[in-house]
């Protein structure tokens, strides 16, 4: 017994299911594509060289090895810099701010730096740490990628322990354990999980950020451990490789860029198993 | 420190207070108010909580019984905007004086809460974390102490082969165990309980009503529950909180086989709460 | 009341240890919000300091301005900045209806064993870095595009019409829709993902009393849905856009790089981070670099007005 107006809705409906359906498709299949063309690209140029081998000059067989070095170093210190800064931020902003106006003028930036252009805090870097100092560096690349992981694991800390039970933090400070060491031993630890996966999704952030270390630490043919020199990071490396007219060179930014994308899906899938991780209780 | 008794329209007193013997008080509280921001939730109680002998706190929910507890340890001053007036006397030192140090009175006054909380850590851990904040220890003292309050929580028999394993593996009901001996392990001479059995089956509550009697022994303890056959199983004295006021408070017996006001008999048989 | 001797078994040592470094712990967390504060406070001003001899000898006009010539030294941000504006605008458009048909159809109409690994698969597309999707626009997506999209539309454009000038430009598939098109690639699972966040926290009850009605599911999205969620949707869009405007890797390699207004949506382009990207380290006069920082001061405006408004808009739907 269906009316007009019944089977035109039903029609509408079905329609909106189809397009539904439509645009899931098309945003995989573009997902597919992506891979398919790192894949198919990349693992040609992928080979032992890449990594035992530094940057060549056109023409001459060559590797990633220096650039894949200079990114890790660059990553880690800063890594170390972010987490020292948003966990205590984050920490901050959870346990003794509260309310306060100044709490929440610092949330609310903190979100904008989140997602503020990374290029734009590559130029801030280069004002404060490159044309003062004397020049690019790897300290000012580990900077710059610091500022872009910190407002990450500072969101990640506070919204963690924000969910800790009230009663975890109230049975240490019934024991008469200093407020410090209620946070250090029995929250951090508590909610180490949280932090930790924050801290993987920021690592993921970062490897492949390229702009803000265009004009910080630049890049650096050569092999090298001195940060405090023009350090070549595997972005900058593809950027320079993937634009230039040699094929060798396309290959090896081919064979860099399927390299960063295994290494942030990697630490994505990671940072999800900790974040699903059951906690035992 | 009796309350006035006055007299309601059937001849019953509104509030009666039978209180403890001077020399067994051990917690003496003196006109005590509490305010969370502007809502006053406790109005002018007093009342004295025998030494080694469990005191229990019941009363509807809201009734401000926990609240009575978390002054007792001044739990409340984590929170800005909660504040006590009046005077609670700790072996005669007022702890709501501002002088006193929050830690030392924490080490004195230990607390249980209503859900087990157990720290991310061993079990031998959880139990040390305490003592380790006081006193500088040797291994083997350590070791020693730890044992004592896993024994005197009873838990240690079942826990003694897994002592390194994490706390959170342990059911609700040694969680709970675990947490009251973490509490006694910085040998505190209060011990609050904030119905501690709320989130524990029957059989691991009566494992903790056992742990609870033989602790009374060494430990003023004050416990808030919600279930009044607990209050009557475990508790020398009992007092009955309303809307902030302590109605009734005398010894468990006569609270639950002769209470004198309106408002405990119709509590105790189950006519209103 | 006296004390009594059994009071204390043993003298208790009056304070835990290290209770003394409360203030200082609190301080060093105090600090280190301060410090993400002065960062951002630092970017403001260091993009304001080194931007302004720009507009001070420009004035007005390195806005309005559209020639931007390192030679002779002149600098016009206006193509720049309406090439951030329409890329991200376009960028929006597109991907905007795909973000929420993905978002829906995964609450809504996925069947429970693909729900898991499709979002999955989506966040993980939302994490691939910038750079990655500009290599692939580069040299997957325009040579498929040239071929497929932008010659068939120049042959079939009659002869001296509009449509024959907006589709104008060389056939290689670079140039402002390419770079649009990378960008809703790039900002469509960021957005999906969020707006599927959202959805997800609309109760069942309210869903299910829509269908109790004999709703259909395009009724429950439209009317109750997608209304419960309105703010944070808006919000959660907005970043998407704040993303778009800032972006810089993906539409460097593929929005062809040349300054002033583009003339058609194949012609090439710049925005204001790809200039900033491909200029900055080779720029050597002063009224250069200046530009450059000025550029990066309106791009910093523009993002902190979108991405502001955004945290607003998401803040107050948690409430």
């Amino acid at each position: 017994m269906k009316s007009a107006r019944a089977a035109q809705r039903q029609f509408a409906n079905a329609l909106f299911s189809a397009g539904c359906y439509l645009v899931t498709f098309i945003a995989l299949a573009f997902l597919a594509a992506i891979l398919w063309s790192l894949l198919t690209q990349g693992l040609g140029g992928l080979d032992l060289a890449v990594f035992t081998r530094d940057t060549p000059a056109p023409g001459s067989a060559g590797g990633l090895r220096n650039a894949i070095l200079g990114s890790l170093m660059m990553c880690v210190l800063g890594m170390a810099g972010a987490l020292f800064i948003g966990v205590l931020a984050g920490t901050w902003l959870a346990e003794y701010a509260g309310d306060s106006k100044y709490g929440a003028v610092v949330r609310f930036l903190n979100d904008v730096l989140l997602s503020a252009p990374s290029i734009l805090i590559g130029l801030f870097i280069y004002g404060i740490l490159v044309a003062p100092f004397g020049g690019f560096s790897g300290y000012a690349g580990a900077a710059a990628l610091a500022l872009l992981a910190a407002p990450v694991i500072t969101r990640a800390t506070e919204d963690v322990l924000l969910l800790q039970p009230g009663a975890l933090r109230e049975s240490a400070v019934a024991l008469g354990t200093p407020l410090w060491r209620t946070i250090l031993s029995v929250l951090w630890r508590s909610a180490g999980g949280g932090i930790l996966t924050g801290a993987l999704l920021a690592f993921a952030r970062i490897t492949g950020e390229t702009a803000p270390l265009l004009f910080t630490a630049l890049n650096n043919q050569f092999f090298s451990l001195n940060m405090g020199k023009p350090t070549a990071s595997l972005p900058a490396v593809i950027y320079q490789y993937a634009l230039s007219a040699y094929d060798d060179w396309r290959r090896l930014a081919w064979a860099g860029a399927l390299l960063i994308a295994i290494t942030v899906l990697a630490v994505t899938i990671i940072a999800r198993i900790v974040a699903r991780e059951p906690r035992r209780s | 420190m009796n309350a006035p008794l006055s007299a309601s329209h059937d001849g019953a007193p509104e509030t009666a207070i039978t209180p403890v013997p001077a020399d067994q008080v051990k917690v003496d509280i003196q006109d005590l108010n509490f305010y969370y921001g502007a809502k006053h939730a406790l109005h002018g109680v007093s009342v004295g909580f025998a030494r080694n002998a469990v005191t229990a706190l019941i009363g509807p929910s809201g009734c401000g019984k926990s609240t009575l507890l978390r002054t007792l340890n001044r739990m409340y001053a984590l929170y800005p905007g909660q504040k006590a007036s009046g005077k609670i006397l700790l072996d005669g030192e007022d702890i709501l004086g501002s002088s006193l140090d929050l830690p030392t009175l924490r080490s004195r006054v230990g607390m249980v809460f209503q859900k087990p909380t157990p720290f991310p850590m061993s079990i031998y851990d959880n139990v040390a974390f305490g003592m380790r904040l006081y006193e500088k220890l040797s291994k083997a003292e350590t070791d020693a102490r730890v044992e004592e309050a896993l024994r005197r929580a009873a838990l240690w028999d079942e826990v003694k082969d897994k002592i390194k394993e994490s706390g959170l593996g342990l059911s609700g009901g040694q969680q709970q165990r675990l947490c009251v001996a973490r509490a006694i392990a910085i040998k505190p001479e209060v011990l609050l309980l904030d119905e501690p059995a709320s989130a524990l089956d029957p059989i691991s509550t009566a494992r903790l009503e056992e742990t609870i009697a033989l602790l009374k022994t060494d430990y003023t303890i004050v416990i808030v529950t919600h279930n009044l056959g607990q209050a009557a199983r475990c508790s020398d004295y009992t007092g009955l909180m309303y809307l902030g006021n302590l109605v009734e408070f005398g010894p468990t017996e006569q609270m639950f086989t002769n209470p004198v006001t309106q408002r405990a008999r119709d509590y105790v048989t189950g006519r209103f709460g | 009341m006296t004390l009594t001797a059994d009071a204390s078994p043993g003298l208790k040592p009056a304070r835990p240890k290290g209770a003394g470094f409360d203030p200082i712990f609190q301080a060093l967390c105090f600090a280190a919000a301060t410090a993400l504060l002065a960062a951002l406070g630092g970017v403001i001003i260091t993009l304001a300091i080194g931007g302004w001899p720009a507009f001070q000898t420009m004035g007005l006009g390195f806005i309005t301005s559209s020639e931007w010539n390192p030679v002779t030294d002149v600098y016009g941000a206006a193509g720049p900045l309406v090439g951030t504006i329409i890329t991200a605008a376009l960028a929006l458009v597109i991907s905007l209806p795909i973000a929420f048909g993905v978002a829906i159809f995964l609450v809504e109409l996925c069947p429970t064993v693909l729900r898991r690994p499709i979002g999955t698969a989506v966040e993980l597309l939302a994490g691939i870095p910038s750079i990655v999707y500009g290599m692939w626009g580069l040299f997957v997506f325009a040579p498929f595009f040239s071929k497929h999209v932008q010659v068939p539309l120049m042959m079939s454009a009659p002869a001296g019409s509009i449509w024959e000038k907006l589709v104008a430009g060389i056939p290689n598939g670079t140039g402002i829709l390419a770079a649009a098109i990378i960008l809703a690639i790039m900002i469509l699972p960021f957005m999906a993902a969020m707006l599927r966040e959202l959805l997800l926290t609309v109760p069942p009850q309210v869903r299910e009393s829509a269908y109790g009605l004999g709703a259909t599911r395009l009724e429950v999205v439209s009317s109750v849905t997608l209304p419960y969620v309105r703010r944070g949707a808006i919000g959660a869009v907005m970043l998407g856009l704040g993303r778009a405007l800032g972006e810089t890797m993906a539409v460097t390699f593929i929005i062809g790089n040349s300054h002033g207004f583009p003339k058609s949506i194949f012609d090439s382009g710049s925005t204001i981070a790809s200039t900033i990207a491909n200029e900055f380290t080779e720029a050597t006069s002063v009224a250069h670099t200046s530009s450059l920082l000025a550029l990066g001061l309106m791009l910093f405006i523009i993002t902190f007005a979108v991405l502001g408004l955004a945290r607003l808009l998401i803040g107050q739907s948690k409430h």
